[in-house]
């Protein structure tokens, strides 16, 4: 079998629950009342995302549109705006998954930065459409804060898989 | 798929499942039922209800570290700021105190007068004191979330004001918290009354968020900056008389028929802390209506059983009587 250049150690399998648990951390990020920013990136659009690519069989289109959903009721927005942008991601995630972990993280995060803009000009595009305000030139910046944060998340996540299935003095994770 | 951390069983070649495009269509569709349901035909509120009361623990869970930051703040900006400040309340509430007497003596005086001219009684709205939670992360909408609900009695609709003056209106209420739309945010809108001139209009929020307009003012209206505007009182929402906004900017043009005239809200929406929700104006006049209807019923019903007892014992009296003729007859 052909190792992908990037994954130069093979990994153990991800816990669902480690899964679990960062999906509702990244909602709680996503919580945390920091007022009303139109640049602020979206942290559980990135890890979705990123279990999209890693995990597809574990985290796909449907859990998605449930965290959408949460998200909506929360922010007070329109019910199923960002139910549709995660359906989205989630599936340009599984699109993507095959091919992506085979470059480095910095051009993984160059090829992701697409998702997150289409996902973004979707939402826009759902408000507008329905009637809402202009939320200024500062939503340009949340798809590329994603892509920044996409590496970290990355090395964060991956981190519980990467640990020596038998641990020694010399590996002692 | 199995909850172990190692999944066992062999790869699924031929039952895989729906595909992910599948899926994705059924999701965008439900996405786009459930967005019409909620834009246009307004049924999603119990769903919303339903993930709202889930998410309210987390809600408050996350505000303790937010308002633990601003405790610190607070700390560390040093006693002398916070004397300073309770010197400042201090004063306000004694000028406050000297006007509150003031306004008590008015206010009776003017029901006195309303009585004697024959005019329907000035309005005592009943209120609900309401801190607010946070601002809702929407950046397509201005609203903030309070932390009053259907439970502790807010109804859509009510006014929310702070002690300057009108901050916006509750649109969506929840069990435990409800979220209220600011001035500022496109859809809201109110009617005004310009306190110099007595001319009425009707401001609604800008489409970018920098405060509210004046749509279809005449070109050579009685208009001027630093005009204040208050309530109307016309839309049966909020009270008559409250201060909500100030002139900040007319523009008259040539080549347009209406004068550009832009207002700043008096209360600062995004930076309320303790605000007042006050039931709708229309909705207190029905309950005050209602309750002088049952009033009246039940003054009614007691005189009809007064009556009705007094007629019981005259009928006893006269049975009595009868008996007592046809006793003494034989």
């Amino acid at each position: 079998m052909i190792m992908p250049r990037a994954a130069d150690q093979l990994l153990l399998p991800a816990n669902p629950w480690f899964i679990a648990f960062t999906l509702l951390v990244a909602l709680t990020i996503d919580m945390v009342p920091a007022g009303r920013l139109a640049a602020m990136p979206d942290v559980l659009a990135v890890v979705l995302v990123f279990w999209g690519v890693h995990q597809p069989r574990r985290v796909g289109v449907l859990w998605a549109f449930v965290f959408g959903l949460l998200i909506d009721v929360h922010d007070g927005a329109l019910l199923g705006q960002h139910a549709l942008a995660y359906s989205g991601l989630s599936y340009g995630a599984i699109l993507l998954h095959r091919r992506l972990t085979w470059f480095p993280l910095g051009a993984q995060a160059v090829q992701v930065l697409p998702l997150f803009f289409a996902a973004h000009a979707l939402a826009l595009v759902v408000r507008m459409l329905v009637g809402g305000m202009w939320p200024g030139w500062g939503m340009l910046l949340a798809p590329v804060f994603e892509a920044v944060l996409w590496p970290v998340a990355s090395v964060l996540l991956l981190a519980p898989q990467r640990r020596a299935p038998d641990r020694d003095a010399n590996r002692p994770l | 798929m199995p909850l172990g951390t190692l999944d066992r069983t062999p790869p699924p070649f031929f039952r895989q499942g729906p595909s992910a495009l599948t899926k994705l269509a059924l999701c965008s569709a439900l996405a786009l039922l459930m967005m019409v349901a909620d834009a246009r035909f307004k049924l999603m509120q119990p769903v919303r209800a339903s993930f709202a009361l889930v998410l309210h623990p987390v809600q408050r869970l996350l505000l303790a570290p937010v308002d633990a930051w601003d405790t610190l703040g607070g700390y560390m900006r040093g006693t002398q700021r916070a004397m300073a400040a309770e010197d400042l309340a201090k004063r306000q509430l004694s000028a406050q105190a000297e006007r509150l007497s003031r306004a008590d003596a008015l206010q009776a005086e003017n029901d006195h007068l309303r009585k004697l001219l024959g005019l329907k009684p000035s309005l005592n709205v009943p209120s609900i004191p309401a801190e607010v939670l946070f601002e809702a992360p929407d950046p397509f909408s201005r609203r903030v979330v309070i932390d009053h609900g259907a439970t502790q009695g807010v109804a859509a609709g009510s006014p929310v004001i702070n002690e300057a003056g009108v901050l916006g209106q509750v649109t969506r209420v929840y069990p435990l918290s409800s979220e209220v739309t600011l001035l500022t945010d496109k859809d809201a809108a109110i009617p005004l009354l310009n306190s110099r001139t007595q001319m009425r209009n009707a401001a609604v929020g800008r489409s970018d968020g920098t405060g509210m307009e004046l749509r279809f003012l005449a070109a050579n209206a009685d208009i001027k900056v630093g005009d204040l505007m208050t309530t109307s009182g016309l839309d049966g929402v909020y009270p008559p008389g409250l201060p909500v906004a100030r002139v900040t900017v007319v523009e008259r043009r040539g080549d347009s028929s209406f004068a550009q005239v832009l207002l700043a809200p008096i209360a600062q929406p995004d930076s309320a802390r303790h605000v007042l929700v006050l039931l709708p104006q229309d909705r207190h006049l029905a309950a005050k209506r209602e309750a002088e209807v049952a009033a009246a019923d039940e003054a009614a019903s007691a005189a009809a059983a007064k009556a009705s007892a007094r007629a019981a014992k005259k009928a006893e009296r006269a049975e009595k009587a009868a008996a007592k003729a046809s006793g003494a007859a034989p």
